[in-house]
C-alpha cells in the first residue's frame, strides 16, 4: 500500500531520466515519489526502453524489417564496433531495416520522410497538403455546441481508428452522461503494431489536427484535462507535438491542459486499459472490463480515449459535416490511413477511401516486388491472407468475415521469397515477447505457440503442430484483452490458408529469437 | 472492545490513539489496512511517527503524557458546533452539564499550546469522527500506561458517547488488550476487586456463591494490585510471592528497586516455561507445560474465548499450569476437585458466573469462538456490546480534567522516555528472544532518538551511550531516526539482556485506579561514553 | 440495504446481495466453479481465467470472480464450451509446472490447488512450456522462499503483501513469460519492508511461496493440524499447530471466512514456535539448596516445598503478606486456578496479572 501522499504517475518517467529500471534508480524513485520500491521495480521492469542498455543501437526486429534484412543490418552494425541490441519493433516499417541509436532518433538510413499521398484539400487528415494550424474545425465545435458536435459525429459513422471500430460517439455519450465531473480525454498515441507508422505521420506532419480534435473532444465531454500517451520510440514526434501543443495552448487550446506521457516501450500500452495503468504508473496490465474506461478510466473517472487518427479526423466532420465524412468510405464510412510495407515498391501511409483493396493499395505504392504470396491487412494481430483475397475491401466487416481484421490498417505483403513458417516465426516471437504477462492463456499460450512452431520448423515434422487449434482457441476465448486473443493468428490463418507451406521440411538450422 | 475484531473492515474512519498497532497488534492492523483499502479515513494520535501515520489523512503528533488535554479538545469542538448527538446524549448519558463545562475550557488552541497539535487539526478530526456514522476509536497502552491512564480512557468514552457511537457496529472503544489472555485472566478473577465471571469481591451474593462452591471462606477487603504487590515487595510487606508466568523483574517499571525487595522476600514460588530472569529468585521453579502442549481457553481483546489444544507433550517432566496448581493446593492441604481436563474447571467457574454460563468448552469445540457475554447455552454471544442502549442504562460522562505525567523533565533529566513494542519481540522476549527471525531483525536494546537531539549529544547513529534516569542506568546504541521528535526518546520493552533492560529506567508509579505504571513518561538524560 | 436480487445460475434462481459476485453465489451454493487466483480477501484480479463462466448477453466468457450480480442475471457454469476451456487452461498451467511421476503438478506440504484441480478433470496434455521466470537472488531471511517453478502467478502473493499486509515488499516484475514474483532489486526479504507475517506462503495454491522452516513435500495426512489460539498478543488469531512426530513443523492459519483473523497470522504467530522446542525449557522441578543454587527436585518434593514455603509465610505474617502474581499468558482455567488458590487456600484477594502491559 502506497503512503498518503504518494506521488505514482511520474515514476516511469522518472526512471528513464535516471537510466532505466536499475536497483539504484528504483531505489531513488521509490524515495522521492512514496511508492514501494517493489511496486517501482515491478513497474519498470516491465517496459523494454526501461530494461533497455541506454548506451546501445536499437534494430527492429519486426516483421517488415526482417523481410528486408534487419539481420544483416544487425551484422553490418556490429561490424563497425556499434553496440546493438534487437527490438520487437520501432514503428519504421516503412524504412525497413530501421534503427534507431540511444537517443531514440532514427540512423541516417531510417530517417527519409514517408510516402503519402499528395496533398488533396478533400482528404480529412490530408497528410501531404500544408499542416493546417487554423484550428477552424475547433471554433466551429464551440458554436455548434456539444449536442450538434455529436450529431455529426454519429452521421459521420467514424469507428475506431486504433482497430477495435468501435463508433466513435457512442463512447463520447457516455462520457458526457457520467455523473462525475471530472473527466479526462486521453489520446492513444502508443502506436506499436507492427507494420503500422499512420499516427507517427499524422504527427510529423499534422499535428495540429490531432490537438483540435482532442479540443473538441474535451469540449464534448466536459473535460479540461488532455493526456497524450505517446509511443516512447517516437522521440521526434515528440518534440513536434510538443512543439504545437506549446503554440496551441497560447491561443486555441488555452484553458486546457494538455501533457505528452511517454510510453516506455510496451506493446501492450497500445490497449486502452493497459495504457490507462501505465499513465498511473504501473504495469500495463490490462483491466478487467467492465468497467469500461468511459465509465471509470484515468484516476477512476470518466475517460474518453482515442487513438491519433480518429481525433485527427474530428475537425474534418464538424467543419464539412458528418454525411459528407461518412460518403468518403466505399461499404463503411469515412477516409482511412492505410500503411502499406513489406514487398511492395513504396512503403508509406495512404489516407483512401475506407474499404479499397490491397491492390487498389499496392497501386498508390508503386506496385509489389517480386511475387505476392500473402499478406497481413492489419498488423501482426491480423494473421496472413493469401492473395486469393487481394480484392477483398479492407475495412472491418470484410475482413472479420474471414477471421482476420482491419486492425490498425497496416498492411503488410509478403512475396514468394519468404519461408512463411519462419514469418509466423517472427511473428509469434513478437507475441510472446509483448505478452503482459498477466492472464495465463495468453502468457503460457503465447509462449507454447512459439515453441510448438519452433520444434516444427526443428524438427520438420506437422506432428508438433497438432495441438496448436486447441491451445488458439483457448487464447481466444480466455484471454483478458485482445492480445491474447489474437496472438495465435500468424499460425493459425497461416495454417488455414497455407496448408501446404506446413508440410514434412527439412531441419531449420537457424531462428533469431531477438 | 465494544466492537468485534471482523467488524474493523468495515469502518468508514479509524481514530488511532497510543497504539502503534502494526507491530503490537499486527493482525488487528491487517484489519485497518483493509479499510484503508476501501477507502475509509484514518487518524493517528501518537508521540512517534509510526507506520500507521503514514497512511493517515492526520498524524496528531501530541507530546507524551498530554492526551487528556488532546481528546477534551476534541470533545470541545464537538459540543462547540453542535455535532454531538443531542438524542444519544439526551437519553443515554449522564452528567453532560458538568462534562461539557469543563472541555469548554479546552479550546483547540489552548490544547495546541499544551499539546503541540496544529488547532486546525483537532478541529477536523473532531469534525470528521463526529459526522461519520462508522467511527470507531482503538488504543492500547499509549493511554492507559500513565498515572493517568483512567482519565484517558474516560475522556475518550465521552467522546463516543457524545457522539452516539456506542452500539454501532465498526464503531465503538475499541481497547487492544496486550498479551493473548490479559481480557481472560481478569474475566476469571485474577484481579484483586474481582471474582471469576467479571463479579465484584464486594458482590455479596456472587462472594457467597463461590464461597459454597469452593468450601471455603472469601476474604472480603479488596486485595493489592500487581504495581501494590510490587511495592509491597519493595516495602517489605509483602513476604511471599507466587508467580506463574510473568517475568516481572523484566515487565515491572523500576526493576533495579524491585530485584532489592525480591532478594528480601523470605519465599518465592516460579512456575515457568524458561528459567526466566524472575527465577534467579525463586525458591522452588515448577516446569510448566507451554500453549501448545495443554488444553484450555484463552479470552482475546473483544470478549472471545476461544480453545487452546494440546497438540505436542510437555518437554522432560514440565506440566500444564492447571495440574501443578490443583496439586499445590493439595499440597497446602485444600481438597481441590479431581479435573479430568480443563473443561471441568471452567464448568466449575462458568455455573457460577452468569455472564460467562453459556459457555462451555463442548461448545467451543463444536461452535468455535463465543463472545461474552453469554448467559445461555443457547445464546449466540454478543459482538458488539451496547446495542440498542448502554448495558447499563447510561453512560456517565466523567469531566476529567488535565494531570501532568507525575515525573516532569528537569535540567538533569531533560528528555521524556517512552517505552513500546517492536513487532518481531514478544515483551519480556523469553520467546522471540529464542528464535532466529526476530533476532536477525532486533537482537539488542537500543534508544530511538531525534536527530537533534543526537546532534546536541553528539552522537552518531549504532554508537553505544548510556541512559541515566533517577532509578538506574543502561548502556544501548543510539537509533537515530525521524520517528521521535526533538525532546522524546523511546526503548522497546523487550528484554535482550538482563543488563540493558529497559525497566531499570522506568517510573513505578502507578494510575490511582488500575495500578497500571506510567511506562510511557518518565525523565532520562541519555550521555555519550568517555564523555 | 438493497433488496436482495435473483439470478439465475445453471438455471437454478437463486437469491443474492448487491455487490456480490457470480462466484460469491455460485459457491455459497455449492456450485463448483474452479479457481485459483481467488481469495475473498482480495479484490477481484480474474487473471488465472480458471473461473470463467457464460452470462447471457455476453459474446465473451467472464470471470465469475469479477461480475456483479444483477436481477435476473442468468449465468451457465457448464456447458461444452467451458469444459473446453476448463480442460485446455489446465492443460498449459500442468505443462508450465513441475510433475511428478503421474505427470501431475507436485503436491506439497501446503498442498497443490492445481494438482487438485488436475486430479478432478481431464485435461489437455501439452508438451512442457517451461517459462523462463526469475528466481529470487540469495536470501537470508528464516522463513520464506520463493520457489519459480511452482509459481502460477495468480498474483494472490502480491496483492496480499498490498491489499491486506499492505507493506508491499514483493510485487509482479518483469513481463511475458517471464514475469515472476519479486522484490525490489531482487534483495532478500530482510532487506525490504517485508514483515515476514508469511500471509504470502499461505495465499500461494501451490507451494511456490514456502516455508523455509518446514519439509516442503510432506504426503498428505504425514502431518497433523491441531487448531489453537496463538499466545501472543491480545488478537486471539486461530492457528494451525502442524504436528509430526510430536514436534510441531510450521503453523498455518485456518482458512479465511472461519475465525477471528480472517486466516491472517503475523511474524510472531507462523514462525516464531521455534521457542517451543527449545533446548532451554524448564524440564524438572528445582528447589534452591542451601548452596545458594537450584538442584533438581522431584514433583512431589517441589511441590511439597512449595506449600510449606507459602504456608509459612502465612502462618508467621498472615495471609496478606503473600502476593500470587498470576498470568495473562496462561489459560482461563489456570488463572481461575489460581485466585481459587489465593482465595480458597490463603484467604487474600492480592492476587493479580499484569493487567496492562
Amino acid at each position: 500500500m502506497q503512503s498518503k501522499s504518494a506521488q505514482r504517475e511520474g515514476i516511469l518517467q522518472q526512471l528513464a531520466e535516471q537510466g532505466g529500471a536499475t536497483a539504484l534508480a528504483v531505489a531513488q524513485v521509490a524515495r522521492q515519489s512514496g511508492v514501494p520500491e517493489a511496486d517501482v521495480w515491478g513497474a519498470g521492469t516491465f517496459y523494454g526502453l526501461l530494461r533497455r542498455d541506454p548506451k546501445k543501437t536499437l534494430v527492429c526486429n519486426g516483421l517488415s524489417c526482417k523481410l528486408h534484412g534487419a539481420d544483416a543490418l544487425h551484422h553490418q552494425l556490429a561490424g563497425q564496433g556499434v553496440a546493438t541490441e534487437f527490438v520487437a519493433c520501432l514503428g519504421l516499417c516503412d524504412v525497413a531495416p530501421a534503427a534507431v541509436g540511444p537517443e531514440l532518433l532514427p540512423l541516417p538510413a531510417s530517417d527519409q520522410p514517408a510516402h503519402v499521398l499528395p496533398s488533396d484539400p478533400n482528404l480529412p487528415i490530408d497528410l501531404g497538403g500544408p499542416r493546417d494550424r487554423s484550428y477552424r474545425g475547433l471554433g466551429a465545435a464551440l458554436k455548434l455546441g456539444p449536442e450538434a458536435v455529436l450529431r455529426e459525429l454519429q452521421a459521420s459513422g467514424l469507428q475506431g481508428r486504433g482497430g477495435a471500430g468501435f463508433a466513435a460517439h457512442i463512447k463520447w455519450r457516455s462520457v458526457r452522461s457520467q455523473p462525475s465531473p471530472t473527466r479526462y480525454v486521453v489520446c492513444n498515441a502508443d502506436e506499436g503494431e507492427p507494420g503500422t507508422f499512420k499516427d507517427r505521420e499524422v504527427i510529423r506532419r499534422q499535428p495540429d489536427k490531432l490537438l483540435e480534435g482532442l479540443a473538441i473532444a474535451a469540449h464534448v465531454v466536459e473535460s479540461t484535462q488532455i493526456y497524450i500517451y505517446l509511443r516512447g520510440e517516437f522521440e521526434r514526434e515528440r518534440r513536434i507535438l510538443q512543439d504545437a501543443i506549446d503554440q496551441a495552448l497560447l491561443g486555441p487550446l488555452a484553458g486546457l491542459e494538455v501533457h505528452i506521457v511517454r510510453g516506455q516501450g510496451a506493446y501492450i500500452c497500445g490497449e486502452e486499459t493497459a495504457l490507462l495503468e501505465s499513465l498511473e504508473g504501473r504495469r500495463g496490465m490490462p483491466r478487467l472490463k467492465p468497467p469500461f474506461p468511459t465509465e471509470r478510466g484515468f484516476r477512476n473517472q470518466p475517460t474518453l480515449i482515442h487513438n491519433v487518427e480518429t481525433l485527427a479526423c474530428v475537425p474534418d466532420i464538424v467543419l464539412r459535416g458528418g454525411t459528407r465524412f461518412a460518403s468518403l468510405g466505399r461499404r463503411e464510412p469515412g477516409a482511412k490511413l492505410y500503411c502499406i510495407s513489406g514487398h511492395v515498391a513504396r512503403p508509406g501511409v495512404y489516407e483512401l477511401p475506407l474499404g479499397v483493396t490491397l491492390d487498389e493499395l499496392v497501386a498508390h505504392a508503386g506496385g509489389y516486388i517480386g511475387t505476392p504470396l500473402a499478406f497481413s491487412p492489419g498488423g501482426a494481430s491480423s494473421g496472413f491472407l493469401p492473395m486469393g483475397e487481394r480484392s477483398r475491401p479492407l475495412d472491418f466487416a470484410s475482413l472479420s468475415q474471414v477471421g482476420s481484421m482491419l486492425g490498425s490498417a497496416g498492411a503488410v505483403v509478403l512475396n514468394d521469397s519468404v519461408d512463411l513458417p519462419l514469418a509466423v516465426h517472427w511473428q509469434l516471437s513478437f507475441f510472446e515477447h509483448e505478452s503482459c504477462g498477466q492472464c495465463a492463456p495468453c502468457r503460457l499460450g503465447s509462449r507454447w505457440m512459439r515453441q510448438a512452431l519452433d520444434r516444427y520448423l526443428a524438427s520438420g515434422d506437422p506432428a508438433e503442430l497438432s495441438d496448436v487449434r486447441d491451445v488458439a482457441w483457448e487464447m481466444l476465448e480466455g484471454s483478458i484483452c485482445g492480445l491474447g486473443q489474437v496472438a495465435a493468428l500468424p499460425l493459425t490463418s497461416a495454417l488455414q490458408h497455407f496448408p501446404h507451406h506446413f508440410g514434412h521440411r527439412p531441419v531449420t538450422q537457424e531462428l533469431h529469437h531477438g | 472492545m465494544t466492537n468485534s475484531v471482523p467488524e474493523i473492515r468495515d469502518c468508514d474512519l479509524m481514530f488511532v490513539i497510543g497504539s502503534n498497532t502494526t507491530e503490537a497488534h499486527p493482525v488487528i492492523a491487517m484489519e485497518m489496512k483493509r479499510a484503508l483499502h476501501r477507502g475509509a479515513r484514518l487518524f493517528v494520535a501518537d508521540p512517534r511517527a509510526i507506520w500507521l501515520t503514514q497512511m493517515a489523512e492526520q498524524h496528531l503528533q501530541h507530546r507524551p503524557g498530554t492526551d487528556v488535554w488532546l481528546i477534551n479538545a476534541l470533545a470541545h469542538v464537538i459540543v462547540a458546533e453542535g455535532l454531538y448527538d443531542k438524542a444519544y446524549v439526551e437519553q443515554y448519558t449522564e452528567n453532560f452539564e458538568e462534562f461539557s463545562a469543563l472541555v469548554a475550557d479546552y479550546s483547540p488552541e489552548r490544547s495546541e499550546a499544551i499539546t503541540g497539535v496544529p488547532a486546525e487539526q483537532i478541529r477536523q478530526l473532531a469534525r470528521a469522527y463526529a459526522t461519520t456514522k462508522k467511527a470507531a476509536i482503538f488504543y492500547t497502552l499509549g493511554i492507559t500506561e500513565h498515572t493517568h491512564g483512567t482519565d484517558n480512557v474516560f475522556a475518550l468514552a465521552n467522546l463516543v458517547a457524545i457522539t452516539g457511537h456506542l452500539g454501532v457496529r465498526s464503531a465503538g472503544l475499541n481497547p487492544l488488550r496486550g498479551q493473548n489472555n490479559v481480557q481472560g485472566a481478569g474475566d476469571v478473577g485474577a484481579h484483586p476487586d474481582n471474582l471469576p465471571g467479571v463479579q465484584k469481591v464486594a458482590d455479596a451474593g456472587a462472594r457467597a456463591r463461590f464461597e459454597a462452591e469452593w468450601g471455603a471462606a472469601i476474604p472480603t477487603e479488596r486485595g493489592l494490585n500487581l504495581n501494590e504487590i510490587m511495592h509491597g515487595i519493595e516495602d517489605g510487606s509483602i513476604r511471599g510471592l507466587f508467580v506463574m508466568g510473568e517475568d516481572i523483574v523484566v515487565s515491572e517499571p523500576n526493576a533495579a528497586r524491585l530485584e532489592r525487595g525480591l532478594n528480601e522476600l523470605e519465599f518465592v514460588v516460579v512456575q515457568e516455561i524458561f528459567p526466566s530472569e524472575t527465577a534467579r529468585f525463586a525458591h522452588v521453579v515448577l516446569p510448566a507445560a507451554c500453549f501448545a502442549e495443554k488444553d484450555g481457553t484463552f479470552t482475546n481483546t473483544d470478549r472471545r474465548v476461544q480453545r487452546v489444544r494440546r497438540a505436542v507433550p510437555p518437554p522432560g517432566q514440565a506440566r500444564p499450569d492447571w495440574e501443578i496448581l490443583a496439586d499445590l493446593a493439595r499440597a497446602c492441604g485444600y481438597p481441590m476437585p479431581a479435573y479430568a481436563t480443563p473443561a471441568d474447571i471452567w464448568a466449575e467457574m462458568a455455573r457460577q458466573s452468569p455472564k460467562l454460563a453459556g459457555i462451555s468448552h463442548e461448545r467451543l469445540d463444536r461452535d468455535g469462538g463465543l463472545l461474552w457475554p453469554c448467559p445461555s447455552p443457547e445464546h449466540g454471544g454478543t459482538p458488539t456490546l451496547h446495542v440498542g442502549a448502554p448495558m447499563r442504562g447510561k453512560v456517565l460522562l466523567h469531566a476529567v480534567a488535565y494531570r501532568p505525567p507525575v515525573e516532569p523533565t528537569s535540567a538533569e533529566y531533560p528528555l521524556v522516555l517512552s517505552t513500546g513494542r517492536v513487532l518481531y519481540h514478544y515483551n519480556a522476549g523469553n520467546q522471540t528472544r529464542r528464535d532466529r527471525g526476530p533476532n536477525m531483525k532486533f537482537s539488542s536494546n537500543f534508544v530511538e532518538m531525534s536527530r537533534r537531539d543526537a546532534k546536541d549529544l553528539g552522537v552518531a547513529d549504532g554508537e553505544l551511550v548510556r541512559v541515566v534516569s533517577r532509578r538506574g542506568q543502561v548502556e544501548v546504541p543510539v537509533l537515530v531516526s525521524p520517528r521521535v521528535r526533538h525532546g522524546l526518546v523511546w526503548m522497546p520493552m523487550h528484554n535482550f539482556a538482563t543488563a540493558t533492560r529497559t525497566n531499570l529506567l522506568t517510573i513505578d508509579k502507578g494510575d490511582p485506579i488500575t495500578g497500571t505504571a506510567e511506562y510511557k513518561v518518565c525523565a532520562v538524560r541519555v550521555e555519550r561514553l568517555g564523555a | 440495504m438493497a433488496d436482495t436480487l435473483t439470478i439465475h445460475i445453471d438455471g437454478q434462481a437463486l437469491t443474492a446481495q448487491p455487490g456480490e459476485s457470480v462466484l460469491q453465489v455460485a459457491k455459497r451454493n455449492h456450485i463448483a466453479i474452479p479457481t485459483l487466483c481467488h481469495d475473498e480477501r482480495l479484490d477481484a484480479a480474474g487473471c488465472c481465467r480458471a473461473c470463467l463462466v457464460e452470462i447471457d448477453g455476453q459474446r465473451r466468457l467472464q470471470p465469475s470472480c469479477n461480475w456483479p450480480v444483477s436481477q435476473d442475471l442468468r449465468v451457465s457454469t457448464r456447458s461444452p464450451r467451458i469444459e473446453r476451456h476448463r480442460a485446455t487452461l489446465l492443460g498449459l498451467y500442468v505443462a508450465d509446472h513441475r510433475l511428478d511421476q503421474d505427470g501431475l503438478p507436485v503436491h506439497t506440504t501446503q498442498g497443490n490447488e492445481l494438482r487438485t484441480w488436475a486430479e478432478t478433470t481431464d485435461f489437455k496434455r501439452l508438451l512442457a512450456i517451461d517459462s523462463p521466470r526469475h528466481p529470487r537472488g540469495v536470501d537470508a531471511n528464516p522463513y520464506v522462499a520463493y520457489d519459480p517453478d511452482l509459481c502460477i502467478l495468480c498474483a494472490r502473493c502480491t496483492r496480499y503483501c498490498d491489499e491486506i499486509e499492505a507493506v508491499s515488499a514483493i510485487q509482479l516484475a518483469w513481463r511475458g513469460a517471464e514475469t515472476s514474483i519479486a522484490t525490489a532489486g531482487g534483495r532478500g526479504l530482510l532487506d525490504t519492508t517485508c514483515e515476514l507475517c508469511g500471509g504470502c506462503v499461505d495465499v500461494c495454491p501451490t507451494g511456490a511461496m514456502h516455508a523455509k522452516q518446514a519439509p516442503r513435500f510432506e504426503k498428505p495426512g504425514a502431518v497433523q493440524k491441531v487448531r489453537s489460539t496463538c499466545n501472543f498478543c491480545g488478537v486471539g488469531c486461530q492457528l494451525d499447530l502442524n504436528v509430526q512426530d510430536g514436534k510441531i513443523i510450521q503453523v498455518t492459519a485456518p482458512p479465511p471466512g472461519e475465525t477471528v483473523n480472517d486466516g491472517n497470522l503475523c511474524v510472531k504467530g507462523r514462525f516464531a514456535y521455534g521457542f517451543v522446542h527449545h533446548e532451554d525449557r524448564l524440564r524438572q522441578p528445582q528447589i534452591r539448596g542451601a548452596d545458594g543454587e537450584l538442584h533438581d527436585a522431584t514433583w512431589d518434593e517441589a511441590l511439597h516445598y512449595a506449600a510449606k514455603g507459602l504456608l509459612g509465610v502465612r502462618d508467621r505474617h498472615g495471609p496478606n503478606a503473600l502476593g500470587f502474581v498470576s498470568s495473562s499468558r496462561c489459560t482461563n482455567e489456570e488463572n481461575y486456578l489460581v485466585q481459587k488458590l489465593a482465595r480458597a487456600v490463603f484467604q487474600t484477594n492480592n492476587v493479580h496479572q499484569c493487567a496492562a502491559t
